[in-house]
């Protein structure tokens, strides 16, 4: 296979080989049940809980029995909507905001239309939310409040702490956070906080596709999504995925001790400044406040162009990224995130994804931007829009 | 392996006649809510010989449009005008061994902005045309009265079997409904003819 230089961590991330050896004897010697008698499967109950405790240390959290193991962030992010609706179902009112991963954004207009209310709150141009507007919409009977932390599309942070206060001090509903883009990007403090139920998904920080976990706060008994025997005390039936838990576990340890943020930082930093200061027609999607989005995310507008040209264009250089317009005529509609944001038709059609993780070099970045304006260029040459070229020779912004 | 299928790719990578014709003489442009595509095609004709000399074209959209929009022009110069208008949808996804369903729009978009351009082309030579006879087809330069005698000596009810019979029509279709037109004055006039008559 060609070499490829993966901008793409915000679809999925490599499984770090630190995470492979730790769940390969699991995939070989250690095939035991943990739920059974014997002491060869009973070893593998220590292995499991030792990664409970390693994803709770990640978190946290107070506890580490407030982690429970599920299959994906979108199983975790359906239990726990569904599951705070269902301890309170005198309560049916849901807040959630209108730049939701799928996975919170479907449900929950899926429980609109089954007649539960649904507020969505807006985001501004920046993708900034107001938090006056939250505070208005809370209701007694507001069952759950659903916000996600980092923002899959454009990096965005949402202020979860200030939320949390906010929510606690306005009303009795459960407050839920979609925390599957941030895990392994920023430092989450769950156990200093109001939030009763987080979402994390294994693949975003180089655990393997196919696990996940539900944080749940203790004293919230949320009744179980998938109803079988009693494993996960009770709370989630289907023998433990051992390796894959084990790999959740390590990962967990992994992005804990990871020293190299900075240099994450710095990469999407020059990254993002050199397309926007030497390529004209530029717009960064999200806010233009670094503290206020994530380190690795880099959401670029080519205006006029489309995103899926350009994707293809880096494709064919072996360059990973994503456009928020995969252009497919069946169901071709610009980002629900963007168009949230109110990004012109135009501009939107022209984003693309750039998403820096721990395995990224500089010598890909200086890559990538010694493409991209030939690649740009010759997609402007060929737009019936007027648009203006990429000035050749020097660093200059002119044009 | 590549983003697009080979062929596609290939043309999407290098696309033929990108640019704009100088002096066009005919212009055609069509874009797409649906994805967000917009294409101009536009072509030199030969007034003589009513053959397109050269067609170049500027697109933003997928690599699907681009390679579309690359193929057409390739396969539209040096044809008549009204061979060009008569195309078929499935020409150039035919060049391409098909499109994926869901990306027969780009050839839809190509075809349409290609009859854009020629009935801007038509519009014009109609206004133009000194001749002595009004111009009904411009694709196939067929005048009215070429039009009017293949009615009557072939007695033909339809426009499709005026088509068959002198081409007109045949063509980008902007004057089926002229033809429609004579075709119904022919034969009211002549069922009053028979009605007097008796």
């Amino acid at each position: 296979m060609r070499e490829i230089v993966y901008l793409d961590n915000n679809a999925t991330t490599r499984v770090a080989p630190e995470v492979r050896d730790a769940m390969q004897p699991y995939l070989a010697e250690l095939y035991g049940n943990p739920s059974s008698a014997h002491t060869f499967g009973r070893e593998l109950r220590r292995s499991v809980e030792l990664a409970r405790e390693q994803v709770a240390h990640l978190l946290n959290a107070a506890d580490a029995q407030e982690i429970v193991f599920t299959s994906c962030g979108s199983e975790s992010d359906n239990w726990a909507l569904r599951g705070a609706l269902e301890l309170q179902s005198d309560r049916r009112h849901i807040i959630t905001t209108r730049v939701e991963h799928e996975a919170v954004r479907n449900l929950c207009a899926l429980l609109e239309q089954s007649g539960y209310e649904v507020t969505w709150l807006d985001v501004d141009e920046e993708g900034l939310l107001d938090l006056e507007e939250l505070r208005s919409a809370l209701r007694p009977e507001t069952a759950i409040v659903s916000v996600m932390l980092a923002n899959n599309e454009t990096g965005v942070l949402f202020p979860i702490e200030e939320i949390g206060r906010i929510v606690r001090e306005h009303s009795e509903a459960l407050f839920h956070v979609d925390g599957v883009q941030a895990i392994g990007k920023i430092p989450i403090d769950l156990g200093n906080s109001h939030v009763d139920l987080f979402a994390l998904s294994g693949h975003k920080f180089h655990a393997p596709k196919g696990v996940g976990a539900l944080y749940i706060r203790s004293g919230l008994r949320l009744a179980p999504f998938i109803v079988g025997g009693g494993q996960e005390r009770g709370r989630r039936a289907g023998t433990e995925a051992v390796p894959y838990i084990v790999a959740l576990g390590a990962a967990s340890e992994l992005a804990r001790n990871f020293r190299g943020h900075e240099t994450i930082r710095r990469l999407r930093d020059q990254l993002e400044d050199t397309i926007l200061q030497t390529i004209p027609n530029t717009r960064l999607n999200g806010t233009r406040e670094r503290g206020k989005r994530l380190p690795n995310t880099a959401n670029i507008s080519f205006e006029y162009l489309e995103g899926e040209s350009i994707l293809a264009h880096l494709d064919e250089a072996g360059i990973c990224v994503s456009t928020g317009s995969a252009c497919n005529a069946d169901s071709h509609v610009s980002s629900a995130v963007l168009r949230a944001m109110n990004v012109p038709y135009t501009t939107a059609q022209g984003s693309i994804r750039f998403s820096l993780g721990r395995y990224n070099k500089e010598s890909e970045i200086d890559y990538t931007l010694s493409l991209l304006p030939g690649i740009i260029n010759q997609l402007a040459e060929m737009s019936p829009y007027e648009l203006k070229k990429v000035s050749h020779g020097g660093t200059g912004t002119q044009g | 392996m590549s983003y697009y299928p080979a062929r596609i790719n290939e043309h999407f990578l290098n696309p033929r006649n990108v640019g704009e014709v100088e002096d066009a003489d005919a212009v055609g442009e069509k874009g797409s809510f649906t994805c967000g595509a917009l294409l101009r095609l536009s072509l030199k004709i030969d007034a003589r010989t009513q053959k397109i000399t050269d067609a170049k074209f500027k697109a933003t959209g997928c690599g699907f449009l681009i390679a579309n929009a690359s193929v057409l022009t390739e396969t539209i110069k040096d044809l008549g005008v009204g061979h060009a208008a008569r195309l078929p949808e499935s020409a150039i996804a035919d060049w391409f061994g098909g499109l994926p369903r869901n990306r027969t729009l780009c050839a839809r978009l190509c075809r349409e902005a290609l009859h854009a351009a020629l009935a801007n082309y038509h519009a014009a030579t109609r206004e133009e045309w000194t001749g002595e006879e009004a111009l009904i087809c411009t694709c196939f330069c067929v005048s009215e009265k070429s039009i009017e005698s293949a009615i009557k000596t072939r007695s033909l009810r339809s426009v499709e079997q005026v088509t068959r019979a002198c081409n007109a029509g045949g063509g980008c279709g902007s004057c089926r409904p002229l033809i429609e037109e004579i075709l119904d004055d022919h034969w009211r006039n002549l069922f009053l003819e028979e009605i007097n008559a008796e």
